[in-house]
């Protein structure tokens, strides 16, 4: 293992054609090599470290605590320069944090918060968006636009949570709740509220079974895109139109933008995996030359509706 | 067999001691859960679970509950059927959640078109521009194939190499998952052409899983595979005596069961308008679940298609039943652990009643 690394340093050293005293060997230590936006991120960090000449190692802890804790031993024993961490649980980042400060090895956490922050050691930092932003843009947008409709007298809908294990399901729930009690959005009312575990077939079957209690109802906030498109799917089935209905995701993935532009979301949420990748590895780099770089740096959520989609510099293509 | 339960041994025909079907009993059990949200709607939320209380329609019953019932049970139901025949023949299926998510992957890459449902431009085809708008016959073909070949590689190993079938069917879940994420590393497919949509709409899952239900029920209770399979479940040894090629019918059910697993996959994703890695995960277990609610005994050689369509219609009941009580999904899988425990209870309960009687 030592051995391939540092031969895969040196190859990564001469063919970048820098400086071998410069280029660096960054462990990057994934929770789950399956997940689509983690997929960016890990690629976006990894071309942009490699265009500055740096060698990226990728293991993939398969969503195992256990195992990651074992693999960033690894990569300490085998003296990478550098680590970048996406936890598998926010909670579980204290021993590792721990373990690469004891190590002397900079590290940085990615997208996953450690819980509570202060289990992460001094001199490390944390690179990720804010959960509060995704939430809280896309219900106030929904806000505006059913007042927009007029609707503002009163309106009902439905919340579609994700898995309530994880910390972006609980906390994007808490956004919308808080939007609705606002002054100006408390016009709308949340008449139901269930998990349909981030998965579209799981929220196409919960909307239906919505749908045959008969109530009205005006909008629809989802966790992610992939339950926005499971519920748009089921009203559409029922015939609902959805010109009547204001539909709302987070993630900005592809099949939820052509979803937009087909003009049945109305709203979604776009978090930047590439530019969370690269921050991590520009706060790294900072580490490892001993400037100080803030303990937490948030990537901003960026707020999606069809208008800012025509002419989003990356989403518009 | 009813003609030699008669006069033989000095044993005489009681009809009060004949066996009341155990499908009746759990049938009992979804009429009592579906009485029970009906109470309990009327209750809490003022509203009834089975009946339209609604007067912008005019029909009795609730009918968009009622669909939605067996609609959302309807694609592990048919994995049920399959994971049914092979408990009943002493086995068990692990795999079947994985190759949902495998075939389902490999099905919808070959089932995209050059447009989707907008009308918009596939510019990023899996498998190239020359691979789209196939005829609609060449990714089920593919995707019943694979599902197929995971089932007779299933039979095959446990048959010819005597491994546990847990252990055989636990690595093909492993495999098939793996196969699910390597298709397009992880990225969801979509696009795909109106005619594969076609088969998952409207109530169309549900159709193909009362259909898959008729013939499995009438291959087990009416030919010799069935009757074969309940044999090997009921005593292996006994029946490879008895001259039954045990190790060719274990094959075949194994292959119909991944077969059976691959149709879902189709129907899940054509339903879904897409297919991701993710599919099916978990499905092996309610599928073994809805055929032990429905009185498949995991010791093999009891169970029937029947109990399981029955188990599985308790499932869509807890489902829509917590759905309309408004209670969150957590009470459900609660609900849904204590249902499986208490009818296996009931049931071995009720078998120790009738060896006491007998």
């Amino acid at each position: 293992m030592k051995k391939s690394i540092l031969a895969a340093s040196l190859t990564a050293a001469v063919l970048a054609q820098v400086p071998a005293a410069q280029a660096l060997t960054i462990g990057y230590a994934t929770h789950h090599f399956d997940d689509k936006f983690s997929t960016i991120l890990r690629n976006g960090s990894q071309a942009y470290a490699e265009s500055l000449g740096h060698e990226m190692i990728q293991v993939d802890a398969q969503l195992d605590v256990g195992r990651q804790l074992d693999q960033v031993r690894n990569f300490i024993a085998n003296g990478v320069d550098a680590l970048i961490i996406q936890a598998v649980d926010s909670t579980a980042a204290g021993p590792m944090s721990k373990m690469a400060a004891e190590a002397g090895v900079p590290t940085v956490f990615v997208n996953r918060k450690p819980t509570p922050l202060e289990s992460m050691a001094d001199g490390q930092a944390y690179v990720a968006s804010n959960e509060v932003e995704s939430g809280t843009y896309q219900t106030y947008q929904m806000c505006l636009q059913l007042r927009a409709e007029g609707k503002s007298g009163g309106a009902r809908g439905y919340l579609l949570v994700g898995d309530l294990a994880s910390e972006a399901a609980v906390q994007r729930t808490i956004d919308a709740e808080q939007v609705v009690q606002l002054d100006m959005c408390n016009f709308m009312e949340i008449i139901g509220k269930e998990t349909a575990m981030w998965q579209r077939n799981e929220a196409q079957d919960l909307m239906t079974n919505w749908l045959s209690t008969g109530e009205d109802f005006d909008f629809v906030i989802a966790n992610n895109d992939e339950m926005a498109l499971g519920a748009i799917q089921a009203m559409k089935a029922a015939g609902i139109s959805m010109d009547d209905v204001v539909v709302g995701g987070v993630d900005a993935t592809d099949d939820a933008l052509a979803a937009m532009r087909g003009g049945d979301l109305d709203v979604t949420v776009f978090q930047n995996a590439k530019a969370q990748g690269e921050g991590a590895i520009d706060a790294v780099l900072k580490l490892v030359n001993g400037e100080s770089v803030p303990r937490e740096y948030y990537v901003p959520f960026e707020l999606i509706t069809p208008e800012i989609l025509k002419t989003h510099p990356e989403l518009s293509k | 067999m009813s003609s030699t339960t008669h006069g033989l041994g000095g044993l005489k025909y009681d009809p009060k001691k004949r066996h009341r079907p155990p499908e009746l009993n759990v049938f009992v059990a979804l009429v009592a859960i579906v009485a029970l949200f009906e109470v309990l709607g009327r209750m809490f939320v003022g509203d009834s679970f089975l009946f339209n209380t609604r007067d912008k329609v005019d029909t009795l019953f609730n009918e968009q509950r009622l669909k939605i019932i067996i609609l959302q049970v309807s694609i592990i139901g048919i994995i049920a059927l399959g994971v049914t025949q092979v408990i009943i023949s002493g086995g068990i299926d692990l795999s079947s959640g994985s190759i949902v998510g495998g075939v389902a992957m490999i099905t919808t890459a070959f089932a995209q078109s050059a447009l989707n449902e907008y009308g918009m431009e596939n510019v990023k085809p899996i498998l190239g521009a020359e691979w789209l708008d196939l005829p609609i016959i060449v990714p089920l073909a593919i995707g019943l194939s694979v599902g197929l070949l995971a089932g007779i590689i299933n039979g095959l190993l446990i048959a010819k190499f005597k491994i546990p079938p847990f252990i055989v069917t636990l690595g093909m879940m492993l495999f098939m998952r793996g196969v699910a994420t390597f298709v397009t590393k992880g990225r969801p497919i979509s696009f795909l052409q109106e005619d594969y949509v076609a088969i998952g709409t409207g109530m169309n899952p549900v159709f193909i899983f009362i259909g898959i239900a008729i013939i499995m029920h009438f291959l087990l209770k009416y030919t010799k595979y069935g009757k074969h399979t309940y044999a090997i479940g009921s005593n292996e040894q006994a029946a490879r005596m008895s001259g039954i090629n045990v190790d060719r019918l274990k094959v075949l059910i194994y292959a119909i069961a991944g077969m059976l697993s691959a149709v879902a996959a189709i129907v899940m994703s054509s339903k879904a308008l897409t297919g991701q890695a993710g599919m099916g995960l978990m499905y092996e277990l309610d599928a073994i679940a809805m055929a032990v609610i429905g009185g498949t005994s995991l010791a093999g050689g009891r169970g029937s298609i029947l109990g399981t369509c029955l188990g599985a219609l308790i499932f869509g009941v807890i489902i829509s039943g917590f759905t309309f009580m408004r209670l969150d999904a957590f009470y459900q899988e609660m609900a849904k652990g204590i249902i499986i425990v208490a009818a296996v209870i009931l049931d071995q309960w009720r078998a120790q009643k009738q060896a006491a009687k007998a």
